[in-house]
């Protein structure tokens, strides 16, 4: 990229909305195009009259999936693999190559980690009386760790190029990973039991027993039918029967 | 509820829609986030709160990966926050959250549907997006974002409007037991929806975490 800055910022907000146009075709590949083209615009200056930029943001936009969050690894991977000339089949090859361990990186460090960690921390907080501050800190601390994830993908891809995968053996994020998993479970262990008392405290007498049972048969219908009893189609006929016994108890 | 409020429950309703999946996925749409704002925004945090917490313990068994299809609980959230208010507040969480989770349904299939128009749109600009046409990609993108807006303005008007007609209908004259039945079907199930999914997350090798974490629940409770 020879003393040329690339535009990362404007690529990175655009990657805040790389599943605006989500669909069953290219998936995030759209998004994926529209937050890659500014990193393009320099091809623009190329003496082909444009072409290999056209090419370029054609690849970019094509078929994509990987954790929204880490998106940019690609965008800055790829962006800096058109600058630096790599054949347009081994681009595609790359941007293949990281659909799955994006994904499941992204999986696991934020939908199974990070995210139920803090929420898990924030319903402990709530049960304990902390209230809507709870909510507020859950936000906050949430969204710096989004934040700082997404534009480390970014500078990560961007500088690492065709070599994205020694990106991904990064140290700092090798080691969230093994700490956000027991942070997770312990979390979500300790938010469990404040809960359950927290939702019960309001309820008279017997009823709290009756609330454990339902929890119980809840808890084995979903593990032993997971097919056909779902969260909310369980809630659902648990509201209506309630209705119904409640409605006759009168 | 006045109308300045209900402008205000659409304008966060739908903000909320769209952060679940288009932008910029910040999590407001959880239904803690959602359900405390609502709160806020009736006078409620209390309601708001609670119909939070047992929304949110269904959304834990949410895994949103690849195109998995899924409830939509922050708009359905608001909804819910806004009829257990109407109706008294806490003693209606059953009954608010009940109503949730229907709504949480439609806003998953409304999110389907979503997704095939954004297909069909995709496929039929796919001559000029192969082409590598910048302003033909930024026109699919900025659709999508507009077809959501609507998407998650038409699910919040839906559920701010299952909520206004509960209210006037009287739903807040319903009997004690069937109040107190339908909030402890409800919290029951939430349970046992989010104490499933959070195991599911849990991986084997963590599981002396989860039981440390318990330890530690159970003590705070023995403390307080």
């Amino acid at each position: 990229m020879g003393g040329v800055k690339p535009p990362l910022g404007a690529a990175f907000l655009r990657l805040f909305m790389v599943q605006c146009s989500w669909n069953y075709e290219r998936l995030v590949g759209i998004g994926m195009g529209v937050a890659e083209e500014p990193l393009l615009r320099h091809l623009r200056g190329a003496p082909d009259n444009g072409a290999s930029y056209r090419a370029a943001v054609a690849r970019g936009a094509r078929f994509f999936n990987a954790h929204p969050y880490l998106c940019g690894l690609a965008v800055g991977a790829t962006a800096r693999a058109e600058h630096d000339g790599m054949p347009p089949a081994q681009i595609e090859r790359l941007r293949a190559a990281l659909i799955g361990p994006l994904g499941s990186l992204g999986d696991r460090l934020v939908w199974a980690g990070w995210l139920p960690f803090l929420a898990g921390a924030a319903l402990a907080g709530i049960a304990l009386g902390a209230g809507w501050i709870a909510v507020a800190t859950f936000l906050g601390i949430y969204n710096l760790g989004h934040v700082a994830l997404r534009w480390w993908a970014l500078r990560a891809g961007w500088r690492a190029g065709s070599d994205v995968t020694g990106a991904l053996r990064d140290p700092v994020l090798q080691g969230s990973l093994g700490l956000v998993g027991p942070a997770m479970a312990f979390a979500v262990g300790t938010a469990l039991p404040l809960v359950v008392r927290w939702l019960a405290g309001p309820l008279p007498g017997a009823n709290v027993l009756v609330l454990l049972a339902v929890a119980a048969a809840g808890a084995g219908a979903l593990r032993l039918k997971p097919g056909l009893f779902t969260g909310p189609r369980l809630g659902l006929a648990a509201v209506l029967a309630a209705v119904v016994v409640g409605a006759l108890w009168r | 509820m006045s109308l300045t409020t209900l402008a205000a429950l659409l304008v966060w309703g739908t903000l909320v829609g769209v952060d679940l999946v288009t932008v910029p996925q910040m999590m407001i749409a959880r239904p803690l986030v959602a359900g405390t704002v609502a709160g806020l925004l009736l006078g409620d945090v209390e309601t708001g709160l609670r119909v939070g917490v047992v929304l949110e313990l269904f959304q834990f068994d949410v895994l949103p990966v690849g195109a998995a299809r899924y409830p939509e609980y922050g708009p359905a959230t608001i909804a819910a926050v806004a009829l257990a208010h109407g109706m008294g507040g806490m003693p209606a969480l059953g009954i608010g959250a009940g109503v949730g989770l229907a709504l949480a349904v439609v806003g998953g299939i409304s999110l389907h549907w979503l997704r095939t128009v954004n297909t069909r749109v995709v496929r039929k600009a796919s001559v000029a997006l192969e082409a590598g046409h910048p302003g033909a990609l930024a026109r699919v993108h900025a659709g999508g974002v507009l077809r959501d807006v609507a998407r998650a303005g038409a699910i919040t008007i839906l559920g701010l409007a299952v909520a206004t007609l509960g209210t006037r209908l009287g739903a807040g004259s319903l009997p004690a037991p069937v109040l107190v039945a339908t909030n402890v079907a409800v919290c029951g199930v939430a349970l046992a929806t989010g104490g499933t999914g959070l195991l599911r997350l849990v991986e084997r090798t963590k599981l002396r975490w989860l039981a440390a974490g318990l330890a530690a629940g159970l003590g705070l409770i023995w403390v307080a």
